[in-house]
């Protein structure tokens, strides 16, 4: 991380040089009491209101309550922000503020080599040490000596600032995490603006809070410039980003925003039906705020009569929506063929996580997408698609609410815990910008048949109960062409197998040509990826294609139906390589499909690709 | 108004044919089945509602073949699932007359859960249970509710499981309407079917259903014409609990424990037990549930009625709630939410807004905001002040106030004139940036500018940090000894109105500590 340096005389008098980076990585990482979460948004939302691009990862762990200072306990967060186009939120960080051992030892092997050590030393404690399996102090046995570490007793800096505020000592610690903000922002040369006014409306109410934190931030950003312990400052400048206005949005809340954009564009409350499960549990936070919408969020009590109940409202008229995670989609996936059987619209929304069963709750993998084609009993189709970055499920589940409204039929929105949990600036499109998705009802009795067809997308009318003269009777049993009545059949079954087969197919027709970044003509290779692996993957090709190799990118929304081009321009290159966090998913679909030799990509530990990670595997190709 | 509060209409005019759907009815002849859809379309008709707002939701099973003989809408789901699919039609449009039809197998065993739900939360469907104590759709295997020892398809040996009493689940679940009838006995059974729909909140009945092919006759013994006046509880809500032909046995309460008893010589009326439906307490009705042949008659009719809350209301209520308090949605300002910034051409940040917390949203559980132990009120004066005293108390001078254009030479002039510390930079009515005796220092004095010609603009401090009138003095002071300003601008909206400085907010302490 560097490129010019000088050397400014500030007001004080003591030499401090000012570096400008194009990009920087910090890692914030305590215990999960410590406030990780919060510094890092901080950090975050002032970088961004500055007009840096940024890009984050919260790491949180599983267990609520995991004893204090443990290794199973350490929270971390990481943000990326930068003067140009970002993606990712960076492979490695260059700077790691780690709050107690526990932390450092969890982080420290990410730490890029000679990157900035900021360490708490008061934590390190013989206590601390224990609990994190050190038996020597690293601030003492040399093991931090390829970094460049500063210890700063933290913890006592703190309580010095904000004791006399009237907190008592355990309170007064607890501002640490604010300290240590100070002190980054500091370092990085950040406007504390941002998060003083923050401070001012979060405890505007309590005098004896607002006075704590404010001083602990001023004392550590302070204690930055007034010692001569730091010696450099640095600069990362603005990015050039497009004109207009940006808030910060992470995955599932853009899941939650966009499902209430489709029911104002549609005309149809929202009825979001959902049973607790990390990582998705916050879209339902999310939508039960938004009563004001007419939004009716319905916790269930269970992942079974979370969709029941949202099928049973998209029946009577309502948008229906459910969300869940991997486990739950096992839970639902009987209903979910009750759904492709009634012809009616509903999306399921799917945050993965770490599988199979349990697996990994906290962590990310993209191992549902056979879950999500194939994964129910019968010919039983489903429309996929998948976003790509925390802002794209904006688009994606509006997106998804389109294709089930326009074909009547239940459709997966893929998300995954990295980007529900990750955060990027979004520029906030108007309301006008969004499409328009007001379905069209069966109103005439005379000329109304349940399962009579339009002709183009073969979408069966939606006749909802409260209409006059359309009483009809749908259910799960295999039903007639037409009438909807029960139907044993062999030659309607085999009728109704294909056609529903062929709406879903249909939807091919009805999507945008495949992108191509790099050179759409062909080449050497190229990679082909979906879902949460958008940002590592592009940013890949494009640091290839800098470096002069032949390397181009396909990044994939639709995965049900696959895009029809996509057999052709994968024809146009040699090597056709598709990272995923799985064994291999959606390779096998590609090879089934277009019959092309896939390479696969692939390694699951719970983690997003890093862009090095990509650019490794791939170089033996070229 | 009709049942379900939707627009009355009077002209309706519905019969029995106007809910006979265009399906052959496909049930084993001499099914019970066929009764129970016979007192349904007998009753819905006269429920003052009309046809279309009429949903029958079912699941797996012979009964839940119902809703495709009634020609309403209707939706045969998958097994169990009835009563979440129900709630999801009632929420969606509360004025649709929902109704759940299931089975002993379908609602207690694989949808055991959403039944128990369904029926805690209150919401407004009708849930009729037709209990045959058998799998029949599957051929025979025994169901949940199974007589111990029940030799069946899958227990040759005889069954070695408890059965369940499905009123005492529903009771269980705070159900608000609870009863049960027979399918034989079809002027009872409409009467309570009746009672059912016109209940407000959950509706749920148990109908004793044979299955003529699998169970035959597993209710015949206290069902049949013969002996049933004698082993069967008719309750009348406010009436004694008698029974027999000529009414001359009845139920008696001996301590917690009912017993029959002969009326005549011993026992009369006034001895009896008196049902009670609305009782605030459903120990009466559990009580009933737990009568059973050949000890005690079985009880038909409705245990249990009464009204609370109902639960597609209670949502609709939230919902208008809300929208009158917080205004209905914005679409525009949603997707804005409360922290932005912008962007402009060359890449430069015009304005960033950042909003307070929203509401409804969690603290993080680690910060002191939670922590805090209850406030003790400070003993000191002065810090109780400080504590508590807001700065718009303190009254401090209107400001005066400069334009960004004005030159620097103007507004030191001016302040020397009144003697003041800071001048306030406005445009357009608001507050841009402020100017003060320090800066005059710090940023005039030593540069050597031209006071006549540069604007103040220049040497201003934008966006300074302000004080809202309920700011405290802690705040204020905090403020201004962290951060090092002399001079704070109070603002009401985004207008200065005063300037606060370090004298002014001394000066106010001391006039208090000398009163
Ligand atoms: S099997 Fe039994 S319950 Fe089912 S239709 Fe036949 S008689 Fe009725």
């Amino acid at each position: 991380m560097s490129s010019t340096t000088e050397t400014i005389e500030p007001p004080a008098g003591r030499k401090v040089s000012l570096k400008e980076l194009d990009q920087a990585v910090i890692r914030f990482a305590g215990d999960s009491g410590d406030g990780m979460q919060l510094t890092g948004t901080q950090f975050t939302n002032t970088s961004a209101a500055f007009g840096n691009d940024v890009s984050t990862l919260p790491d949180y762990p599983a267990e609520i309550r995991a004893p204090a200072g443990s290794l199973p306990g350490v929270s971390g967060f990481q943000i990326n922000f930068s003067s140009r186009d970002i993606r990712t939120p960076g492979d490695l960080p260059n700077v790691l503020v780690a709050m107690n051992p526990a932390a450092l030892k969890v982080n420290l092997p990410d730490l890029e080599p000679g990157g900035l050590l900021i360490i708490n030393e008061d934590a390190f404690d013989k206590g601390g040490l224990e609990k994190a399996g050190y038996e020597v102090s690293p601030l003492e046995d040399g093991s931090l000596s390829s970094y460049r570490t500063i210890s700063i007793p933290l913890t006592s800096l703190t309580l010095n600032a904000v004791l006399q505020t009237g907190l008592n000592r355990k309170q007064a610690q607890r501002c640490k995490n604010f300290f240590a903000l100070g002190v980054v922002y500091w370092i990085f040369d950040r406007p504390l603006e941002h998060t003083l006014k923050w401070i001012e409306a979060k405890f505007g109410k309590n005098a004896m809070l607002l006075e704590a934190n404010r001083s602990a931030l001023m004392a550590g950003y302070n204690y930055a410039d007034t010692t001569e312990v730091f010696t450099t400052h640095y600069q990362v400048r603005k990015a050039r980003l497009t004109p207009g206005r940006y808030r910060n949005l992470t995955g599932n809340e853009a899941l939650a925003l966009g499902a209430v954009a489709a029911s104002v564009h549609s005309g149809r409350s929202l009825f979001y039906g959902s049973y607790p499960i990390t990582p998705a549990s916050e879209i339902l936070h999310e939508l039960s705020r938004y009563k004001r919408f007419g939004v009716k969020t319905f916790q269930a009590e269970d992942e079974i009569a979370a969709i029941a109940a949202a099928l049973g409202a998209s029946f009577a008229g309502d948008l229906g929506l459910t969300g869940t995670s991997g486990p739950g989609v096992a839970l639902k996936s009987e209903c979910i063929g009750l759904a492709v059987m009634t012809e009616l619209p509903l999306v399921i929304i799917n945050v993965q996580r770490g599988g199979p069963s349990t697996g990994l709750p906290t962590k990310t993998e993209q191992a549902d997408l056979f879950q999500a084609v194939l994964g129910r009993n019968g010919e039983c189709p489903v429309p996929v698609l998948a976003a790509s970055s925390p802002s794209d499920c904006f688009w994606a589940i509006i997106e998804s609410f389109r294709i089930a409204l326009r074909y009547m039929t239940p459709v997966f929105c893929l998300s995954d815990g990295y980007i529900a949990n990750g955060s990027e600036p979004w520029l906030i499109p108007s309301d006008r910008e969004l499409p328009d998705l007001t379905p069209v009802y069966a109103q005439d009795p005379a000329t109304f048949k349940p399962y009579a067809r339009e002709e183009h997308t073969l979408a069966r009318p939606w006749a909802i109960p409260g209409t006059p003269g359309l009483e009809h009777r749908i259910g799960g049993i295999e039903k007639h062409h037409l009438t909807g009545n029960v139907s044993y059949d062999p030659n309607n079954h085999d009728l109704m197998v294909r056609t529903r087969a062929e709406k879903v197919a249909r939807i091919a027709q009805d999507i945008p040509p495949t992108e191509v970044l790099g050179d759409s003509r062909g080449g050497k290779v190229l990679l082909v990826g979906w879902g949460g692996t958008a940002g590592a993957i592009t940013s890949a090709g494009e640091q290839m294609r800098a470096a002069g190799k032949s390397v181009s990118t396909v990044h994939l929304r639709y995965l049900n139906p696959l895009p029809n081009d996509l057999g052709e321009i994968m024809s146009r290159f040699e090597k056709v390589i598709v990272p995923e966090i799985n064994l291999g998913q959606l390779r096998l679909l590609l090879r089934a499909r277009f019959l092309v030799d896939v390479i696969g990509l692939n390694q699951v530990r719970g983690k997003p690709f890093t862009i090095r990670e990509i650019i490794q595997k791939v170089e033996p190709y070229l | 108004m009709t049942v379900d509060g939707s627009a009355p209409i009077t002209e309706l005019k519905l019969d029995r044919k106007d809910f006979v759907s265009d399906q052959e009815v496909r049930w084993c002849p001499g099914c019970g089945d066929y009764s129970i859809l016979a007192q349904v379309q007998k009753v819905v008709p006269t429920l003052g509602i009309p046809r279309e707002n009429f949903v029958f939701v079912s699941g797996i099973g012979c009964s839940s073949r119902f809703p495709y003989y009634m020609n309403t809408y209707g939706f045969h789901s998958i097994h169990g699932r009835a009563p979440a699919v129900a709630t999801g039609v009632k929420l969606a449009n509360p004025h649709l007359s929902v109704w759940v039809i299931t089975g002993d197998g379908d609602g207690l065993s694989i949808g055991g859960n959403h039944l128990i739900h369904a029926i805690r939360r209150n919401i407004d469907i009708n849930i009729i249970l037709f209990n045959n104590r058998i799998y029949g759709l599957t051929k025979g295997q025994y169901s949940p509710t199974s007589d111990f020892g029940k030799k069946t398809k899958s227990t040759p040996y005889g069954s070695i499981d408890q059965p369940i009493n499905p009123l005492c689940v529903a009771i269980a679940s705070e159900a608000t309407f609870v009863a049960r009838s027979i399918d034989i006995d079809t002027q009872h059974l409409t009467m309570v079917l009746e009672r059912a729909a016109r209940h407000k909140g959950i509706s749920f009945v148990e109908v004793y259903q044979n299955c003529n092919i699998f169970n035959d006759g597993a209710f015949a013994h206290f069902t049949d014409r013969q002996f049933r006046s004698d082993r069967v509880l008719y309750l009348e809500h406010g009436k004694p609990m008698t029974f027999g032909k000529d009414l001359q046995k009845g139920i008696r309460l001996n301590n917690l424990n009912p017993e029959v008893v002969e009326l005549g010589r011993d026992y009369s009326p006034e001895d009896l037990l008196v049902h009670d439906e609305a009782g605030a307490q459903p120990t009466l009705a559990y009580l009933l549930t737990r009568m059973h042949y050949p000890d005690f008659p079985v009880p038909m009719g409705v245990f249990r009625c009464v009204e609370t809350r109902e639960y597609s209301d209670l949502l609709t209520e939230q919902i208008e709630e809300v929208s009158r308090k917080e205004g209905k949605g914005n679409l525009d300002s949603l997707l804005a939410g409360d922290e932005t910034w912008v962007i402009e051409e060359e890449g430069a940040i015009l304005e960033s807004v950042s909003g307070r917390e929203r509401p409804g949203e969690d603290e993080e559980s680690y910060h002191p905001a939670n922590n805090l132990d209850a406030h003790e009120e400070p003993k000191c004066a002065i810090r109780r002040s400080v504590l508590n005293d807001r700065i718009g108390e303190v009254r401090p001078d209107p400001p005066i106030i400069a334009s960004p254009a004005d030159s620097i030479q103007s507004a030191i002039e001016r302040m020397a004139r009144e003697r003041r510390g800071a001048v306030c930079v406005v445009e357009n009515d608001e507050l841009v940036g402020i100017f003060t005796e320090r800066d005059v220092l710090m940023r005039v004095a030593l540069k050597g500018l031209d006071l006549e010609k540069t604007p103040i603009s220049s040497v201003m401090t934008s966006n300074p940090i302000t004080l809202k009138a309920d700011a405290t003095l802690a705040y204020a002071l905090n403020q201004m000894a962290v951060a090092g300003f002399r001079h704070l601008p109070l603002m009401d909206g985004k207008k200065a109105v005063g300037m606060v400085s370090v004298k002014d907010v001394v000066r106010y302490m001391s006039e208090n500590m000398a009163g």
